[in-house]
């Protein structure tokens, strides 16, 4: 990934999808290494706005209209939401 | 064949998404009250739809982002909770009037206690929703909806005075009472612009997974299915002009319309126009209890699509059943459809610009859209039909206290 983007425009906000297509959360923020250094990073992606789940930016497969992951939302605890309320669902036929 | 299976979402965009109880509601209450002095104000309507939903559908196959993919990555996460929670509040009072709609058209059909066919409707789609795949359910709602066709024949059967209705398309305003005139001409930009329409029509082209291939069949989808929608409104109009004012009826329930053709036409046309009623209703009931669960699961992150199976996406499917379930107590509680329904035009009209700028914003992104970003004809009308959109979000409220919500 040479190709420089815009963090705030190109980046925040993105749609993140695991290795299995499934849509597992948004960047909500970043966390920034090498500030002081003078050569800034993005180490990682914060995902959920209060228990936030770090994602190592090596996990980073490629950023298109949406930022896709390599392995399972599942590995990188991410989609638990829809995880947790998946047992509300499942009793019922045709779920 | 694949071309006209491929513009099905454009039908149920047309029949759902467009004729549903807001224009139902509006064209026939405009009608009943200044003939077809109003047709004019449905022509920009349409060519506003067909404006926004061109771009949204352009958006979603070129970026694969959805409107509120769009309006979180553009607006960011505070300003767009904003426009979230203003679609979310419109939807949910839309969703009220269309469930409301499904069982007045049912009571007309049965006779069955009103408020248990609010349970029994709801019931129903939510059956259908779950059952059937995003195909079927698009197929289904949108071509038995077709049978509101029926009022088109019903106008040409009142014969309706062509010259006045020739001059209805022309801009003008020959009444003293301006400002019912002016609630009517909102609430019909309103109902021909509700914003579930662009936020159903966009998901959708994300889940029948658009490409820049697919650009053509967008224009065309919007172009015959907002057509098509705006072409039933004629007729609903004309027939209303025709029959109910000059007998000085009034549009205040939704039987009123079914017998708009049932008067030249008979119980045949009775028939066709409450099926036809039903099916809309039904279609734009799903339309927007979708759109409400695509706005949130998009705005948040969480899986969504009809094209999973319900527990596949877990948050988006109990959204929809939630709000469905919302939808059938508010309902239940004895409101009248027809006052919710245009208490939800009026308030579609000021949620417009939170729906339409960040689409205007995006479609001109080149980052996103490289050489499919707006064009200046596309630009040219987008920037227009900002301006009527917040003139009309203004004008809304004040309105709708001055006339008493059309009452006069």
């Amino acid at each position: 990934m040479s190709e420089s983007i815009d963090v705030g425009l190109g980046l925040l906000d993105h749609q993140l999808v695991d290795s299995d297509g499934r849509r597992c959360g948004k960047v909500d923020d970043l966390e920034v290494e090498g500030v002081r250094e003078g050569k800034p990073v993005v180490a990682a992606i914060l995902v959920g706005r209060r228990s936030q789940v770090h994602v190592p930016w090596d996990r980073v497969e490629k950023v298109d209209s949406a930022v896709h992951l390599k392995g399972s939302s599942r590995e990188l605890r991410l989609g638990r939401g829809d995880d947790r309320m998946r047992r509300w669902l499942e009793w019922i036929p045709g779920a | 064949m694949k071309a006209i299976f491929s513009i099905a979402l454009g039908i149920l965009a047309a029949i759902g998404g467009f004729v549903d109880m807001g224009d139902l509601v509006f064209n026939a209450a405009a009608g009943a009250t200044f003939g077809y002095q109003l047709l004019w104000v449905v022509v920009i309507g349409v060519v506003g739809i067909i404006t926004y939903s061109e771009m949204c559908g352009r958006v979603a196959a070129v970026s694969k982002r959805a409107v509120f993919e769009a309006v979180r990555e553009r607006l960011g996460f505070r300003v767009g909770l904003v426009a979230l929670i203003a679609a979310q509040i419109v939807n949910l009072m839309t969703l009220c009037a269309e469930v409301g709609g499904v069982a007045v058209v049912l009571h007309l059909l049965s006779n069955l206690p009103y408020r248990l066919l609010i349970v029994v409707g709801a019931l129903a789609l939510v059956v259908v929703i779950w059952t059937l795949s995003f195909e079927y359910l698009e197929r289904i709602f949108g071509y038995v909806g077709l049978c509101l066709i029926v009022f088109a024949v019903a106008a040409v059967k009142l014969n309706p005075d062509w010259g006045a209705v020739g001059r209805g398309f022309v801009p003008s305003a020959n009444t003293g009472e301006l400002l019912l005139y002016a609630f009517f001409a909102v609430g019909l930009l309103g109902a021909a612009m509700t914003p579930y329409e662009v936020y159903f029509y966009s998901s959708g082209a994300v889940e029948e997974g658009w490409t820049p291939k697919d650009l053509r069949t967008n224009k065309a989808n919007s172009i015959i299915g907002y057509g098509l929608g705006g072409f039933l409104s004629f007729a609903l109009m004309i027939s209303a002009g025709a029959l109910l004012l000059p007998h000085g009826i009034s549009a205040d329930f939704l039987g009123t319309s079914a017998l708009m053709a049932q008067a030249p036409l008979g119980e045949i046309g009775l028939l066709l126009a409450l099926v036809g009623m039903l099916f809309a209703i039904g279609g734009a009931a799903l339309d927007v209890a979708f759109s409400g669960a695509y706005n949130l699961a998009q705005f948040l992150g969480w899986e969504w699509g009809k094209y999973r199976k319900p527990s596949g996406a877990p948050r988006f499917t109990l959204t929809w059943l939630v709000l469905f379930a919302l939808a059938s107590l508010v309902i239940l509680t004895g409101v009248d459809p027809v006052l919710v329904t245009e208490y939800s035009v009026i308030f579609s009209a000021v949620a417009l610009p939170l729906t339409y700028v960040p689409i205007l914003l995006v479609a001109n992104d080149r980052a996103y859209m490289g050489t499919h970003a707006n064009g200046k004809l596309g630009n040219a009308f987008g920037l227009a039909y900002l301006v009527v959109i917040v003139g009309i979000a203004v004008a809304a409220v004040p309105l709708l206290i001055l006339t008493n919500a059309g009452q006069g």
